[in-house]
């Protein structure tokens, strides 16, 4: 019926379709024909819709036709196999099952067999139905009792907390519940917020939607009305409608496109991305604060923060005139009977200096990747561009992955993800700043010249950079004969020209003057480069990929201008120690133009793009370093009455009646001022901060040296905090057998180990689990522990106070609960995620106490022992009931919950019945 | 639930019965005053094709179909507190107890390619696999992707050994695999130790999660690749996951097919399908039965099967190897007999 309906439906279809190309020259559209279009096309599409699901079930079926036959099949052979089978158990089902057969046929077939059952009960079937009558009932066959076990819902273990993920929430989400008595299901919301946030993504068009918009248009011509009606039908807004009819008509357009950049994309190295895009995942993916990748507990994508204090560098007293290899710069040098050689330096000194150069090479390696680029991308003046490349940063940051990047022609997409990366990190832009200006003022040189040069294309553009150079490499060469003019260099640089140019070289002399007679600014610019000695490292540069920069500058804050480590380290296979040397001197050079070019720079670079505040923090940049300085002078004065320790003590104060803060490391790169996120928050800065050590508000640790860190003398654990190696100064960890230990002079205290940071080293005690002596599961010890022995953590999803308190109301309806306030943002919920110690019940009298403790920057909760506690003892907190929610078993006789220990920094939530 | 966009609606199956087939009642028993929470057919060894088992309170009981609509009680077992369980395709002795879920089960099926093993859900929010040869517990089936509420219906997959199908209390049907911890399953046929010493896994994510349902989903079953599942929204839905290789867990449902099930819009009523899922029966609230053709489009009803004394909830229902005879358990304890009329 459906067919026939659809045949006509087509003809009927196709009719109309004549008779509308007819009207559509005279837009007399009216609605009802427009409707008419959709109702049929929409009848179309039902009818394909239908067709196709049945196509679709047909073909399900013969495959699970065959499944079915082959399932068949096994079975008619565990027939075959099983007889022979003496299992009494099969036996007395076969058995029976004949005995069956012979009742209802009249025949007893169990005669005298019934000695053969090991079944206490060898009970023959029973008919029902037949006209033969029933006089006994099968004897149930009793199960071996099997102690059942106490309920519990199905948990994961955790041996660290871990934050929700966003899936596991329940807010928002309808629960329903049933109703065990009534029988009926109750649909549980608890009120405003609940109502429901549905839907509201945006509604993705179907292809058979799609469909009907492009006939619909296609035959009724693209007007209001039309839309109109089509919107109504698709239940979406006309513009809605309209926008989804335009991408449709690019989509085509852009398919054919499309194939082209798929070739393109394939050849991508990992060595084509510089160190950041590298580093990407690291970045994002690791933690810092554990130091695994994708941590549960503080989550990927944090902000990156980078402390203001630097290390200094390695400072590598061996080796120090020793060749490091074959390629080692000093036999080089060597060889050449070169006298400058710098032997490597106090290497703090250069440090600084050194990663500014490097900065300039890189910045001067840019530069001329843009220029090698066609004059489309530059001829734009450098201001959009700037703005260009800072707009592209959001959409871009992905893009370099599959962005063909060929050795001279990416330079736009390679410099718009580079900015991308920078602008993302931004904290990373204070440490690049020197970068950035340079490769602005860079790019104004290449700009500038591309302007003028404007009906150059690419393959000009590029002679106008490298034959100036050649010819002035030929010039100075004899005089330079030192470090610069190499072996390597030239190799590269004719490389370069040969890739770039490809071929088609004019004379040198009338490109050179074409590029002095267009502009007399141009040329002087070039002789800037020349006489700077900039064109040798150009050319050079061409050879050090990106990520081989990125490197070297790592390996320059690590090892300071140390080649042989820096090559052998960082570059190992990459680069030899020449060539890293090489590299570094020729920064130096670098260093030097910029000085020389300091004016001009200043004058025409700056002063154009300091819009983005870049000098701005390249003043804090240099503030911070005074400022380190200025620390480490403090910290030998440091004292006991340090403002960090009275604002401590004023949280331990105040924390009675409110919950400790969260904490989140702030970026400050400077000493935390007002604007300071930890200080606005309430909490100490931490050794994850971004400020320097001197911060005023950082947490200093403990001094203490034979009290153990146990008492509140300790100011560590009179803050709640657990004490942490990296901050306190006496703190350290015995390692093996107690003889050698980490960080410490052994001289410090022989026999003093700090006590006050189990939770850190997971030291807990054997906790089992078994039937509880009070209701359900229950905590047990394990060995005898004494009093205020730390026990073990409680871990458990981290959640935020509204998921808790949706969640509690779940939990109190199954009258079990595993929540624990944390902090001010955080309750921890075992329910489904904990370890053994949420098993531990409740008790008004209880052996254990718990305490949120400050490890590492996060709470987390500890469980001590109240008291002395023996071996195979249960354990018990207090839950800090309501008096009146307590269970009956929890309450103690005479008046509840009286009792209350001060201090206690956790309101119990915790309700269980389990 | 959103609407169903256009282009991709169901085809909904006709109320109007066909009477392809036509039952009558030919026996009815009461095996107690308790509900009868479960029946289900022998489907894994041929001999037994005509063996059936029923759940109620405490009791699984054994029974034959005989010729003639009689019915015969082969075995009887009490257990002290297994309630509300339904058998698996049968397995005709209990080989062992099996301890570690949390809460009572509420379903268990059996591998058809290997009838070791079975898989078990719970009110526990758990989906269990376990070696009914070695006592094993091998997977479990919850952690961070699992169901957030009791699950109550679970199936293999009739070809792909890895993969079931869960449903429950959490509205949710998910798909698991079970394809990277086969090696558990494996070892688990040759484990000499003691069970309890078994490295259990737990599989944490399913490979797909459909809510195709907005309340409870108590029932669910493979028909190939598609599944049927059922909530209590008086309809039996057949739809297919879409899976989305590059991202498990994620993916689309393109519903297929609706049978309409008039009166079933409690709980805990499920359906059965015969052994080569040509049809399936359904009860309902009011004791009648739908027959439903499972495979053709548009869905054909069978048969609508009511009697005048079955007023009671019909919880399951159990179609024989070749459909020819259903058995319907309901919630006033009694068992009824239907049986096809041969065609004439």
């Amino acid at each position: 019926m459906d067919d026939d309906d659809n045949n006509d439906a087509g003809e009927w279809l196709s009719e109309k379709t004549r008779f509308k190309m007819a009207q559509v020259e005279e837009k007399t559209v009216s609605s009802k024909e427009i409707l008419s279009v959709i109702d049929s096309l929409k009848k179309q599409v039902a009818a394909d819709r239908s067709l196709s699901v049945k196509k679709r079930l047909e073909e399900n079926s013969k495959k699970l036709g065959g499944i079915t036959n082959h399932l068949y099949t096994l079975s008619n052979e565990r027939r075959s196999s099983w007889i022979g089978d003496t299992d009494s158990a099969s036996d007395l089902l076969t058995k029976r099952q004949k005995d069956a057969l012979g009742m209802q046929n009249g025949i007893d077939l169990s005669n005298g067999d019934d000695d053969g059952y090991s079944y206490q009960e060898p009970s023959t079937a029973v008919l029902m139905g037949s006209s033969i009558p029933v006089k006994n009932a099968v004897r149930p066959i009793k199960l071996t009792e099997v102690k059942k076990l106490p309920p519990y819902t199905t948990w994961i273990f955790l041996d660290r907390n871990q934050r929700m993920t966003e899936d596991q929430s329940v807010v928002g989400r309808r629960r329903i519940y049933y109703d065990q008595n009534g029988g009926e299901a109750l649909i549980c919301s608890d009120s405003e917020e609940e109502v429901i946030e549905e839907d509201e993504e945006k509604k993705e068009f179907f292809e058979s939607e799609d469909f009907i918009l492009r006939m619909t248009i296609k035959e009724a011509c693209l007007s209001d009305p039309v839309l109109e009606s089509l919107a109504q039908c698709l239940s979406r807004s006309p513009a809605e409608v309209k926008a989804r009819y335009e991408t449709l008509m690019k989509e085509k357009d852009v398919e054919a496109s499309k194939n082209r950049d798929i070739e393109a994309q394939n050849w991508n190295s990992f060595l084509e991305k510089d160190l950041e895009a590298a580093l990407d995942s690291f970045d994002n993916l690791f933690c810092r604060r554990c130091l695994v990748f994708d941590c549960r507990l503080h989550g990927c994508s944090q902000d990156l923060i980078f402390p203001a204090d630097k290390q200094n560098p390695w400072n590598h007293p061996d080796e120090e005139n020793a060749p490091c290899g074959p390629h080692c710069y000093r036999l080089v040098l060597k060889s050449e009977r070169n006298d400058t050689v710098r032997s490597p330096m106090n290497p703090e000194d250069k440090s600084n200096s050194s990663s500014d150069g490097v900065g300039a090479q890189i910045s001067s390696k840019k530069s001329a990747r843009r220029k090698a680029k066609s004059s489309q991308s530059e001829s734009a003046s450098s201001n959009t561009r700037n703005l260009s490349e800072s707009s592209d940063s959001e959409i871009r940051p992905g893009h370099e992955e599959s962005s063909p990047t060929p050795q001279l022609s990416p330079s736009k997409n390679k410099i718009a993800g580079k900015s991308g990366i920078l602008k993302r990190n931004s904290k990373r832009v204070a440490e690049r700043v020197l970068i950035c200006m340079c490769k602005r003022q860079k790019k104004m040189t290449a700009s500038e010249s591309d302007s003028l040069a404007s009906g150059c294309v690419s393959p000009t553009d590029m002679k106008l950079r490298s034959n100036p150079r050649k010819q002035s490499e030929d010039a100075t060469s004899s005089s330079h004969k030192d470090v610069k003019s190499s072996n390597t260099g030239r190799y590269r640089k004719k490389d370069w020209t040969l890739k770039g140019v490809q071929g088609e070289v004019p004379p040198n002399e009338t490109v050179n003057d074409l590029a002095l007679t267009s502009s007399n600014d141009f040329s002087i610019r070039e002789e800037f480069v020349d006489e700077n000695l900039g064109k040798q490292e150009l050319s050079d540069d061409n050879s050090w990929k990106a990520i081989e920069k990125g490197l070297f500058e790592k390996g320059v804050e690590i090892f300071g201008r140390n080649s042989c480590l820096i090559a052998r380290n960082l570059l190992n296979g990459l680069k030899t120690c020449w060539e890293v040397f090489q590299y570094m001197t020729g920064a130096d050079n670098k260093l030097a133009y910029h000085a020389a070019s300091g004016v001009l720079s200043l004058l025409e670079g700056c002063s154009k793009y300091d819009l983005n505040g870049a000098m701005g923090s390249n003043e804090v940049r240099r503030r911070s370093r005074f400022l380190r300085r200025r620390g480490r002078v403090r910290r030998l004065k440091y004292t006991w009455k340090s403002t960090a320790y009275h604002s401590i003590r004023k949280r331990i104060t105040e924390r009675k009646d409110q919950p400790c803060r969260q904490y989140n490391p702030c970026s400050c790169q400077t000493a935390c001022g007002k604007q300071c996120s930890c200080l606005l928050n309430g909490t100490c800065c931490e050794k994850y901060c971004g400020c320097p050590k001197s911060c005023k508000n950082r947490f200093r640790g403990c001094h203490c040296a034979k009290s153990q860190c146990r008492s509140r003398q300790c100011p560590c654990f009179a803050a709640d905090r657990e004490c942490d190696p990296d901050v306190c100064r006496n703190c350290w960890v015995s390692c093996g057998d107690g003889t050698a230990s980490l960080g410490v002079p052994p001289q410090r205290g022989d026999n003093y180990e700090c006590r006050n940071m189990k939770l850190l080293l997971k030291q807990q005690q054997r906790v089992l689990l078994g039937r509880s002596e009070v209701s359900g599961w229950g905590a047990f010890l394990k060995n005898n522990v004494g009093k205020h022995e730390y026990l073990g953590e409680y871990t458990g999803e981290l959640i935020s106070h509204r998921e808790a308190d949706k969640r509690g109301k779940i939990y109190d309806r199954e009258n079990s609960s595993f929540l624990f306030n944390l902090n001010d943002q955080f309750v921890l919920d075992a329910y489904r995620k904990g370890d053994k110690l949420k098993f531990a019940n409740h008790s008004p009298e209880p052996n254990c106490y718990a305490k949120v403790i400050m490890v590492a920057g996060d709470h987390r909760v500890g469980i001590f022992a109240k008291e002395r506690i023996n071996a195979g003892e249960e354990l018990f907190y207090d839950y800090r009931y309501e008096p009146d929610r307590a269970p009956a078993w929890a309450r103690k006789p005479e008046a509840s919950g009286s009792k209350k220990e001060d201090g206690a920094p956790w309101s119990g939530r915790a309700k269980k019945l389990a | 639930m959103a609407k169903t966009p256009i282009g991709l609606e169901p085809v909904v199956g006709s109320l109007t019965s066909t009477k392809k087939r036509e039952y009558r009642v030919t026996n009815r028993l009461q095996e107690g005053k308790r509900p009868l929470y479960a029946v289900i057919f022998n489907f894994i060894d041929s001999r037994y094709f005509n063996v059936f088992a029923t759940v109620g309170g405490n009791r699984v009981t054994v029974y034959q179909c005989l010729e003639g609509g009689v019915i015969a009680v082969l075995q009887s077992y009490v257990d002290e507190d297994i309630r509300r369980m339904s058998l698996s395709t049968l397995n005709e002795k209990i080989h062992k107890s099996f301890v570690g879920h949390g809460d009572s089960i509420n379903e268990i099926r059996t591998q058809p390619l290997k009838p070791s093993l079975i898989v078990s859900a719970s009110k526990d929010e758990s989906v269990r696999l376990w070696n009914v040869h070695t006592g094993i517990c091998i997977l479990i089936f919850a952690g961070a992707g699992g169901h957030r509420n009791e699950v109550l219906s679970v199936d293999f997959h009739p070809s792909d050994i890895y993969r079931i199908a869960s449903c429950g209390m959490d509205n949710t049907v998910k798909i698991w695999s079970m394809k990277e911890f086969w090696t558990y399953v494996e070892k688990s046929f040759t484990w000499t130790d003691l069970p309890s010493k078994f490295p259990t896994k737990y599989v944490q994510f399913p490979v797909f999660l459909a809510s195709v349902h907005s309340n409870y989903v108590d029932c669910n079953r493979w028909l190939g690749d598609f599944i049927l599942s059922k909530s209590v929204d008086n309809e039996i839905v057949l739809w297919e996951p879409k899976m989305k290789e590059q991202s498990p867990g994620e993916g689309t449902v393109d519903i297929l097919q609706k049978y309409p099930v008039p009166e079933c819009d409690i709980w805990f009523i499920k359906f059965s399908c015969d052994f080569h899922y040509n049809s399936a029966a359904i009860g309902n609230r009011e004791g009648k039965i739908f027959v439903w053709e499972l495979q053709s489009s548009p869905p054909v009803l069978i048969a609508r099967l009511s009697h005048a004394q079955s007023k009671s909830p019909i919880r399951q229902t159990a179609m024989s190897f070749d459909g020819s005879t259903i058995l319907c358990c309901c919630e006033d304890g009694t068992i009824w007999r239907w049986d096809a009329v041969p065609a004439n």
